[in-house]
């Protein structure tokens, strides 16, 4: 997972939050003559809101990582069993199952916290660290927690149908992780942007599925029920929002320079010239 | 019920979260005997969640003598306080009538 430390262009797509094509203003808006200040606007309020849902995207998925490991602490008390553990048993492989658990609760505290931070703006700046942090979760991430994590899922409460949608999360973060790394090894940091992403869309499922977890209860849904769609859900709609905002970005840039084109093209000053262009040769040729 | 319900808070985790509401039966008018000759009365708990009750959530039983109580897991019975995540080991031969003389 390196980052280039290359200026320009490639400095501006070391900004993984965007790709490199929306990350910079084009010239023609920054400096904002009166036509196309009209069109500086609307990207500006895009990159703040987009600045803001992100932090509050990262603050809230901390928030749930760390209430997460608090309420994982009793995995760790090898005298009694916590109730989650409890409703497990009997278990075919019972000594594999409770290691893997607590592998796996103990590098999500870990890797999930890292993962946000690895998003932050602040820490893709500094790539020296970028790196050698990154490095170190994605070891952690395909060394520790999915193997502990595909060992739960064969597990799962809710059968085959859970036991699918947990491999399939793995399936992803995998992958992406992969992807990721050879991606940032070649310097393609728009497509490790999207891979990263994509890892941490899937780590998030961790949050968003106990929140709902917790909401479905509420509404008195059916706990077997609402444990299927609580993972089910996130784990697609991560993967969908993901690919939305990974090409949301460029589809904007696409709009704006089609936008763009289409007034120098119907601007007046334009206008007058193409029918002085069209109209001087006729006028030679009556003379 | 009342140490169970007390343990089963509602928690930020992927366990079942804790039923609404919860009921003892007891399917069985007169007490059974075990093979060593003593009584006890099977019993089930149920719960509900919202909607309808769901039967047999816990099934046990309890030795009117000692006042021992036995869960099932599986295909074994267990000590009560398995459910309350201490390490026990199974109890063989406990809640499983002698076959009738006659």
């Amino acid at each position: 997972m390196s980052v280039s430390n290359k200026p320009g262009a490639e400095r501006a797509s070391a900004d993984f939050e965007l790709p490199l094509s929306s990350a910079v203003l084009p010239p023609a808006t920054a400096r904002a003559s009166k036509s196309f200040a009209g069109m500086a606007r609307p990207k500006t309020m895009r990159k703040i809101s987009g600045a803001w849902g992100r932090r509050i995207f990262l603050s809230v998925m901390l928030a749930g990582s760390l209430l997460i490991s608090a309420m994982s602490l009793p995995y760790f008390d090898f005298e009694t069993l916590p109730p989650f553990v409890i409703e497990k048993l009997p278990l075919r492989f019972e000594t594999l199952w409770l290691a893997s658990l607590r592998v796996h609760v103990a590098a999500a505290a870990l890797g999930f916290p890292l993962c946000l931070a690895l998003m932050t703006r602040a820490l893709q700046r500094r790539t020296a660290w970028h790196r050698w942090l990154g490095r170190f979760t994605g070891l952690l991430l395909l060394c520790a927690l999915l193997p502990s994590g595909i060992v739960l899922a064969f597990d799962a409460k809710g059968g085959r149908p859970v036991t699918a949608g947990f491999l399939l999360s793995a399936l992803i973060v995998g992958g992406a992780m992969i992807i990721g790394v050879r991606a940032a090894r070649r310097r393609d940091l728009v497509l490790h942007a999207r891979a990263l992403r994509h890892v941490v869309g899937q780590m998030s499922v961790a949050v968003v599925s106990r929140a709902l977890i917790v909401g479905l209860d509420a509404l008195g849904v059916d706990p077997d029920l609402a444990y299927v769609a609580a993972l089910w859900g996130p784990v697609l709609a991560s993967a969908a929002v993901v690919e939305l905002i990974s090409r949301r970005a460029p589809l904007w840039q696409h709009k704006f320079d089609l936008v763009e084109r289409m007034r120098r093209e119907l601007s007046p000053f334009s206008l007058v010239l193409r029918v002085r262009a069209f109209l001087r040769p006729l006028a030679r040729f009556g003379r | 019920m009342q140490p169970l319900a007390a343990r089963e808070t509602s928690r930020f985790s992927r366990a079942r979260p804790p039923p609404h509401e919860r009921r003892v039966r007891v399917p069985q008018a007169t007490p059974s005997r075990d093979k060593q000759g003593r009584e006890f009365v099977a019993f089930a708990v149920d719960v509900r969640f919202g909607g309808d009750w769901q039967e047999n959530d816990i099934v046990g039983c309890a030795y009117r003598g000692s006042g021992a109580l036995f869960v099932k897991r599986g295909d074994a019975y267990f000590p009560a306080a398995f459910l309350f995540g201490k390490s026990v080991d199974r109890a063989p031969g406990v809640c499983e009538s002698a076959p009738d003389r006659s």
